[in-house]
């Protein structure tokens, strides 16, 4: 047994330590160390410095352009990114409709859509849930009647995460309503500009704008972006969401927050603030191990399954749970959200900096645990896949 | 980076499995209990012959030199078929501390532990003095008279020397005592998860010089690495618990059928069960960070011993608690298995320190 990484992928850390020094874009380090938030611009800077790196495709195969990393280095590449305080890459392009598309879709479609989701010139966004659609995707009612050359596509779906910065849409949609609900769904990609799109904000608990309901009246798609076969569409969904779980452990960002926690909490002298922080220290150590040994078990040819969904359980938990104990840290300046600037502004109510930062990413970090399959959709995967029951 | 056991390790390993699955379930596990000598006198040859009493010795005492990852690998074993042999008492407590000293006749000791032929315990817990083994109240005077009370001495009972920890000129001595020497008295008794254990008590125990094992800096080191190496061990033994728990309360819950169906088709004892599975999968992992860090002897092996400890300190008992409650009136039945994984889990977290104490100890 040896924990140890090899020379090559300490060197390959080096190298990703070095981008980050030096050329991780400083406006946006600025604003993300002092918890600030990011415009649409500064996602933009970001991802284009990454391109311009040759990082984006991190986990695409080299003959698309990726970066044909393995295991190991996507592992230490999203721990670095994590501990560095970087934003968590937007996936919707690079790793969710991407690997589709490769897999997927036909020449023309790679040669249309790739070059621009590795440039970051398309801001991608992905229409899975509906109103009536969450857990149960499967049951999903926007539908897609063909007619001629076109898809009509009528419906809504909703969650829709920054939708209002995207250029295109996936969306699974319903051509087919008899037989099973599975069977019937397709793939498409969809032009956010085209006529019949209304995108509007959904405001959630801490005050900001990431989420959208996207309603389609007779919205027009040319039949050419449909990706794969007509009523396939639920094998694909599932293959994408295979690749939604990479980095969900966040073991990196965790530990970040967590040093900064510590520092908080060392100046308040109370012992039971200072149990907490150790349990949830010593489960991000337990989170971490556990990545490394599935990464093991990866890289010398095994197939870690459902074991997975650990990672997105206990990921999300420490994440959320480290919000927690940031609040009590903050005692009655817990109250003192959003202040004076109102919701989404930079401005900060009174109290120590961390005070509110950490009501924000409280709130906001419910999420974590609804979304990419709920925490209780995992215990079902692991109950059946691993259980056996 | 590989985290995959190595050949051998698997081998000790499925070797462990076959004497457990054919040589002590449950029911035999009943009959040791029972016996005069509280350990299974066939059981303890059979380690013997097998090299399991010499592993983690130096090879110049006779040893293999193994780890602390086969011992885990032992431990957890252990732990999935509740063995009560005396191990962790012998070769782990009293076997290190004389392996690691410089005391002129531990070679013959060590021989004994190996052979099976010799009993040894380590004396480092007292009644007032919870956790802290530095500081023992025992006392060893100018005139070398040893004084004080012992608890928690693990195989006690079947011990014929005893290293006590003693202060003598206000530091830490390790001294070797004879069970039937004059003063030295203890009563036996059972612990919660059937080992057996005595409270010693020295009055005036004459202790010849070349008795005492170490003094000083030396003696707290043999201690310390000790009582972190048998930390080590237990928490191994609570992985395999852990394990046990969760995979015999799905099996159960196959079979046992109410409402016409089997109640593993119930939402609420799945999700219950897959706790039970994280928890373990969460402590294998601990598992294996603390006996590299141990194995590598970094600084932080300490602190990561700590880690593994309270958390199987607080989910091993949880895991245990939740097997119990889903096995119903099973769970609670002392015939039945099952509960006494729990007996088990409430020993170990009492044991070298709780949750709490180690909670602290990680954060220092």
């Amino acid at each position: 047994m040896d924990i140890n990484f090899s020379k090559e992928d300490l060197a390959f850390r080096d190298e990703l330590r070095d981008w980050l020094a030096n050329d991780y874009p400083k406006h946006v380090k600025d604003k993300m160390d002092k918890g600030e938030h990011l415009t649409r611009q500064d996602l933009v800077d970001y991802h284009k410095a990454l391109s311009a790196k040759g990082w984006m495709g991190y986990n695409w195969p080299v003959e698309y352009g990726g970066t044909g990393w393995t295991a190991t280095q996507l592992y230490l590449f999203n721990k670095e990114f994590g501990l560095a305080g970087c934003p968590p890459l937007l996936a919707f392009g690079v790793s969710m409709v991407a690997p589709v598309i490769y897999t997927f879709g036909n020449d023309e479609q790679k040669k249309r859509f790739l070059p621009d989701i590795l440039d970051f010139n398309t801001w991608w966004c992905q229409g899975y849930s509906e109103p009536g659609s969450g857990s149960d995707l499967a049951s999903l009612k926007t539908k897609a009647v063909k007619d001629g050359d076109h898809y009509v596509v009528n419906g809504s779906k909703t969650w829709t995460t920054l939708a209002q910065n995207a250029d295109w849409i996936f969306l699974l949609v319903r051509t087919e309503s008899t037989g099973k609900k599975q069977e019937g769904i397709s793939f498409l990609l969809v032009d956010m500009k085209t006529p019949g799109i209304e995108v509007k904000p959904i405001i959630t608990i801490d005050g900001d704008h990431e989420v959208n309901s996207v309603f389609f009246s007779d919205v027009k798609v040319p039949v050419e972006n449909l990706v794969g076969e007509e009523g396939k569409g639920w094998t694909y969904a599932k293959f994408l969401l295979a690749h939604e779980r990479f980095g969900i452990a966040a073991v990196g960002a965790s530990m970040r927050a967590l040093n900064g926690l510590k520092e908080v909490v060392s100046k308040l002298d109370n012992t039971d603030l200072d149990k907490k922080v150790a349990e949830i220290e010593i489960a991000i150590s337990a989170l971490e191990m556990t990545e490394l040994r599935l990464l093991s078990e990866l890289e010398n040819g095994g197939h870690p399954g459902a074991e997975s969904s650990i990672l997105k359980i206990k990921g999300t938990e420490i994440q959320q749970g480290l919000t927690e104990i940031y609040v009590e840290a903050a005692g009655e300046y817990a109250l003192m959200y959003p202040g004076a600037g109102g919701y989404g502004s930079n401005d900060k109510p009174s109290g120590p900096e961390h005070a509110a930062v950490s009501l924000e990413k409280f709130l906001n970090f419910r999420k974590t645990s609804i979304y990419g399959g709920s925490n209780e959709i995992q215990k079902n995967i692991i109950s059946k896949f691993v259980l056996g029951v | 980076m590989n985290l995959s056991y190595t050949e051998e390790q698997v081998m000790l390993r499925e070797q462990i499995q076959k004497f457990c699955e054919s040589e002590y379930d449950f029911y035999k596990r009943e009959d040791v209990v029972k016996s005069d000598r509280d350990f299974d006198e066939k059981a303890w040859s059979l380690f013997a012959e097998q090299g399991w009493l010499s592993m983690p010795f130096s090879e110049e005492s006779g040893g293999f030199g193994f780890g602390p990852i086969e011992l885990s690998v032992l431990f957890e074993e252990f732990g999935k078929s509740l063995v009560i042999e005396p191990y962790l008492a012998n070769v782990v407590l009293a076997g290190t501390v004389l392996d690691k000293s410089n005391f002129a006749d531990k070679s013959e000791l060590i021989e004994g532990i190996c052979s099976g032929s010799m009993h040894i315990s380590l004396a480092f817990a007292e009644p007032l003095n919870s956790y802290e083994y530095l500081n023992p109240n025992s006392n060893l005077s100018d005139s070398n008279k040893l004084n004080g009370t012992k608890s928690l001495v693990l195989n006690g009972k079947n011990a014929s020397k005893i290293i006590v920890s003693c202060i003598k000129n206000n530091s830490l001595s390790l001294v070797l005592v004879d069970q039937d020497a004059d003063g030295v008295s203890f009563n036996s008794f059972r612990t919660i998860d059937e080992q057996t254990c005595a409270e010693y008590i020295f009055e005036n125990v004459s202790i010849d010089d070349s008795n005492i094992i170490a003094t000083g800096d030396e003696a707290e080191n043999l201690l310390v690495e000790a009582i972190n190496l048998a930390t080590l061990c237990v928490s191994a033994e609570a992985v395999g618990c852990m394990s046990s728990c969760y995979l015999k309360t799905v099996q159960y819950t196959k079979e046992r059928e109410q409402f016409d169906q089997p109640i593993s088709n119930f939402q609420v004892l799945q999700h219950r069960m897959v706790d039970m599975f994280i928890d373990s999968e969460l402590a294998k992992s601990l598992l294996y960070k603390a006996m590299l860090e141990v194995d590598s002897n970094s600084d932080d092996k300490f602190k990561h011993v700590s880690a593994l400890k309270a958390h199987v300190g607080k989910f091993g008992k949880l895991s245990a608690q939740n097997a119990v409650q889903l096995h119903g009136g099973m769970g609670v039945s002392e015939e039945m298995m099952i509960g006494h994984y729990l007996k088990k889990m409430v020993a170990v977290d009492a044991m070298f320190g709780n949750a709490d104490f180690h909670l602290k100890a990680f954060s220092k």
